[in-house]
């Protein structure tokens, strides 16, 4: 059981943290005799889906899953918040929501979407190695070091590698995780920590001779949050005590103390009703509190205070000018025996309306935003007018939208022409097509229509250093050409053996037919067959008399050439196999794995190679080959609005690491959609 | 085409590290054709709109029905025809200038400065119908409201001014068209809010952010580069007026 421990805390990506002790992990539950509901049976049924949870990944990897499933994680039943965040996987059943919560106010807030990203990677991988481990049933030891194995190994099929390996590599820009559970290896001997890490109780029977209890949780208040709130509900106070410290201190601050009391403490106490900031003398705060009371502590990390709730009202600023670059815990402490207090990290919805005032201050910091506007306008009136004008035009030109370039510009124009005396204000947009955006779009558009040879020659002919300097844009060309001819040999598959039609529809078949035929059987099967064809390639099939004079040819001529098609398949694959046989690169090995994968299956569609096959993996290949081409032109590879957008977001990172008001703003949720 | 360009590395030795910061985030290029289509659609590019939808593949927005007469109404505005601005926004929907007396009573003044430059442009033009506009139509609303006194009072002191060649700056101003593209744009936002829609382009919010992030960051001593170009001259060589075009790029430095 101990290993598990060591899995949960490389799962969080901070094995270095604090919470590196025992039983910490995802199935602390198993082991923790006081949970009274943790369902040992997820355990199992997490075995069985197994098989199903393979084909759903390579979707999800694919369809990228990560932003897709983030609004169905809100508020999860209380039961799943037993998985603290670290490692929730054990609940993880084929259909279930992984246990992973955002607390309300933090619902579409950029750090809550990176945390989702984070964990959901991690989930994705975990089930991938779970899956292409499957000889083993899903015995806890077999998954114990699951996410060390991935890293290290190199024999596995290839799409595991390609999930894996596009997980964000943690350790590189660590998200700051939130608070889950109390830590059962940072707290006071005598505490026991109950409900998976949700309850923190002062057990025993002996009077203990420190004279108070504390615990901290399991991470510290993320900064990046703006605000950050938690509550706590006193289930009971013991027999004659009520001395109860509810706040946040920093790591390694004496547990024996009751918090608030010590430096780099703070807390607001049951027993006076008063706010202590590190020392023994409190300032007159809120009123008592005791039995049932439910008491929120929250951080606005932007102007570096902190409040109070009791029962769902404010209680008003306790502390000011809180250091930006501590840690805070959540930490509660308790005195007497028997006291006992319950914390909701988030998991359930809060008693104070904490989204409220986390909207309050998002509106504030709009206005601010909105005011840069008034205080620009005012000297610079129509500048931004011309800005836009000439971010959009360049970016379309940039982009090879040639005629939308063409057609704005010829729009700006007018628009200034209207203002009559105005002409000499209003710079031209320049959108004169030089030959170089035609010829790129016009590889874009090979590339998007899947004739990747006329990319490919387009693109020898007028940009040859391109693919030289390029090697792997000219390596996915070649594999998307492979993956182009798959395409159409299963197009002409599904052609040449239709799926039997409805007994109905084949009788409308038989009766309606338009000539006659020598075997019945034959006959009935060609009527499906046009009917196929009529469904699927619609007008364009019938374009082509000759291909119903007899549509006994027809269909031979079709096997014909999907044999030859499948010959030129194999020659092709061959070709680009021997071309990149030696390349030592492992991305490169992976992708001619996954692509040469391909043609095991008759039917590509059905497997879990599918997406593979989509047309949306044209447009990549597409925007990367322009932006090579732009670059080998001495041009910059992003158009000028790009970079604005890159630029906004880098700002406004920088704005919210440190809990500043970038963390109020989510630029793509907010400004892009 | 020569073959032998060479393909210079945009990383300089010394990167600084926010710009790296800058490098690692890959904006989606569905996200900005989205701004792109909004702006078009909501500032009235319809030809554009309808071009950019084909070519980047995308949906023609549902407050495209709106363009045409929102196009309309801005060339109105533009070349000074406000009567025809007015009857347009009445057709498009009454409410708008009802419930927006400030919009309604910038228009008017518009309609006013146009009577006055036509009758003063002439020394022997007769100034009566700019007079009679002003009591008729500005005078009442004026009455309620200082604001609006002030600038009557202001766009009245044209006729004692004009024709002049050294107008003082604040008269100067109501003659520039700066004014009919301000009112102009006001039109189009309080249109595209009456019918349920942003106001305001994403674009124009995007740029105000970019620019409030910037000042924020330099303001708190983030370590930034000195400048934050966004590579507007050296990606268009197309663009005439380049200094215009430089003074674009500084504006986001700021």
């Amino acid at each position: 059981m101990f290993r598990r421990s060591s899995y949960a805390s490389v799962a969080a990506g901070q094995s270095g943290q604090a919470n590196a002790p025992v039983r910490s992990g995802a199935f602390a539950h198993l082991v923790n005799t006081g949970s009274s509901h943790a369902p040992s049976a997820h355990a199992s049924s997490a075995s069985h889906s197994r098989h199903h949870s393979r084909s759903l990944d390579a979707d999800g990897h694919h369809h990228n899953n990560m932003s897709r499933s983030w609004g169905s994680s809100g508020l999860l039943p209380s039961c799943s918040s037993q998985f603290g965040y670290p490692g929730g996987y054990g609940g993880t059943t084929q259909d279930a929501t992984p246990s992973f919560f955002v607390p309300s106010y933090l619902r579409g807030s950029k750090h809550a979407e990176k945390l989702e990203e984070v964990h959901t990677a991690r989930v994705a991988a975990y089930r991938e190695h779970r899956s292409t481990h499957s000889s083993n049933a899903a015995s806890l030891s077999t998954s114990s070091s699951s996410v060390n194995l991935h890293r290290m190994s190199g024999s596995h099929r290839g799409l595991t590698h390609e999930i894996v390996e596009r997980a964000p590599v943690f350790a590189d820009e660590p998200v700051a995780p939130w608070p889950t559970k109390w830590n059962e290896a940072d707290k006071y001997a005598q505490l026991e920590i109950e409900d998976s890490g949700r309850q923190a109780k002062f057990a025993g029977t002996q009077k203990p001779t420190d004279e108070a209890a504390s615990v901290r949780a399991d991470y510290p208040m993320p900064r990046q949050c703006g605000i950050y709130y938690y509550e706590v509900t006193v289930v009971s106070k013991g027999k004659d005590g009520r001395t109860i410290g509810v706040g946040f201190s920093a790591t390694k601050i004496a547990l024996n103390r009751i918090p608030g009391w010590e430096p780099q403490s703070y807390a607001y106490h049951g027993d006076d009703g008063q706010a202590f900031s590190g020392k023994a003398d409190g300032t007159p705060y809120g009123p008592k509190f005791g039995t049932l009371d439910v008491i929120g502590c929250g951080i606005n990390f932007r102007t570096g205070t902190a409040f109070f709730t009791k029962n769902g009202h404010y209680l008003g600023t306790a502390f000011r000018d809180l250091k930006t670059d501590t840690p805070y815990y959540p930490t509660v402490g308790v005195k007497k025996l028997g006291e006992t207090l319950r914390a909701n990290f988030g998991q359930e919805p809060f008693a104070y309306d904490i989204d409220k005032m986390v909207q309050a201050e998002k509106a504030a910091i709009q206005a601010e935003i909105a005011q840069a506007k008034a205080d620009y306008e005012y000297s610079h009136p129509s500048d931004e007018t011309s800005l836009i004008q000439s971010l959009v035009g360049q970016y379309l030109a940039h982009d090879g939208y040639v005629e939308t370039a063409r057609a704005f510009s010829e729009e700006v124009v007018e628009e200034a022409k209207s203002l009559s005396d105005a002409d000499t204000d209003i710079p031209y947009i320049g959108t004169e097509e030089d030959l170089d955006a035609i010829n790129r779009q016009k590889t874009r558009a090979a590339i998007l229509d899947g004739d990747i040879d006329k990319a490919l020659k387009h693109t020898t002919a007028y940009y040859p250093s391109v693919l030289r300097d390029n090697e792997n844009i000219y390596f996915k060309l070649r594999c998307r050409k492979f993956i182009e001819m798959i395409r159409r040999c299963n197009e002409l598959t599904a052609q040449c053996r239709p799926v039997p039609t409805p007994p109905s529809k084949r009788s409308t078949a038989s009766t309606m037919g338009k000539r006659s035929s020598t075997a019945t059987d034959e006959y009935d099967f060609e009527m499906e067959l046009d009917e196929q064809l009529g469904v699927h390639n619609g007008a364009e099939q019938w374009d082509d008399p000759a291909d119903h004079m007899d549509d006994e040819d027809d269909l031979e001529d079709k096997e014909a050439r999907l044999a030859q098609l499948t010959q030129d398949c194999i020659q092709y694959g061959m070709e680009l196999k021997s071309e990149f046989a030696n390349d030592p690169r492992r991305e490169v090995k992976r992708a001619l794995e996954d692509t040469f994968a391909l043609i095991a299956y008759e039917n590509v569609r059905e497997s879990a190679l599918a997406p593979l096959l989509e047309v949306a993996g044209r447009v990549p290949v597409a925007e990367e080959l322009n932006s090579a081409i732009l670059v080998s032109l001495g041009k910059s590879s992003s158009a000028a609005l790009e970079r604005l957008v890159q630029q906004t977001e880098a700002l406004v990172n920088e704005l919210a690491d440190d809990g500043g008001p970038g963390a109020f703003v989510n630029v793509r949720r907010d400004f892009l959609q | 085409m020569s073959s032998s360009t060479v393909s210079v590395s945009a990383a300089t030795p010394t990167q600084h590290p926010f710009q790296r910061k800058v490098d690692e985030i890959k904006p989606s290029k569905a996200d900005i054709n989205f701004v792109v289509m909004d702006y078009l659609i909501s500032e009235g590019y319809p030809k554009a709109a309808e071009k950019f939808a084909k070519e980047a593949n995308l949906q023609l927005p549902a407050e495209e029905e709106s363009i045409q007469a929102r196009v309309e109404i801005r060339k109105a505005i533009h070349a000074g025809d406000i009567d025809t601005a007015i009857n347009k926004i009445n057709d498009l929907n009454p409410q708008i200038l009802d419930t927006d007396a400030g919009l309604h009573f910038a228009l008017l003044r518009l309609q006013l400065i146009e009577l006055i430059r036509a009758c003063t442009s002439a020394a022997d033009s007769d100034i009566a119908p700019a007079l009679n506009f002003a009591s008729s139509q500005l005078a009442p609303r004026a009455a309620t409201n200082a604001g609006f006194l002030k600038d009557l009072e202001l766009t009245m002191s044209l006729l004692i001014f004009l024709p002049a060649d050294n107008l003082q700056p604040q008269l100067a101003e109501l003659l520039k068209p700066s004014l009919r593209r301000e009112v102009a744009s006001k039109v189009n936002e309080a249109i595209m809010t009456s019918m349920g829609t942003r106001g305001e382009a994403r674009m124009r919010s995007l740029i105000r952010l970019r620019r409030w992030a910037e000042r924020q960051a330099r303001d708190t001593g983030k370590d930034l580069p000195p400048t934050l170009p966004l590579g507007l001259q050296d990606a268009d060589e197309g663009m005439h007026d380049a200094n215009g075009n430089g003074e674009a790029a500084d504006i986001m430095v700021q």
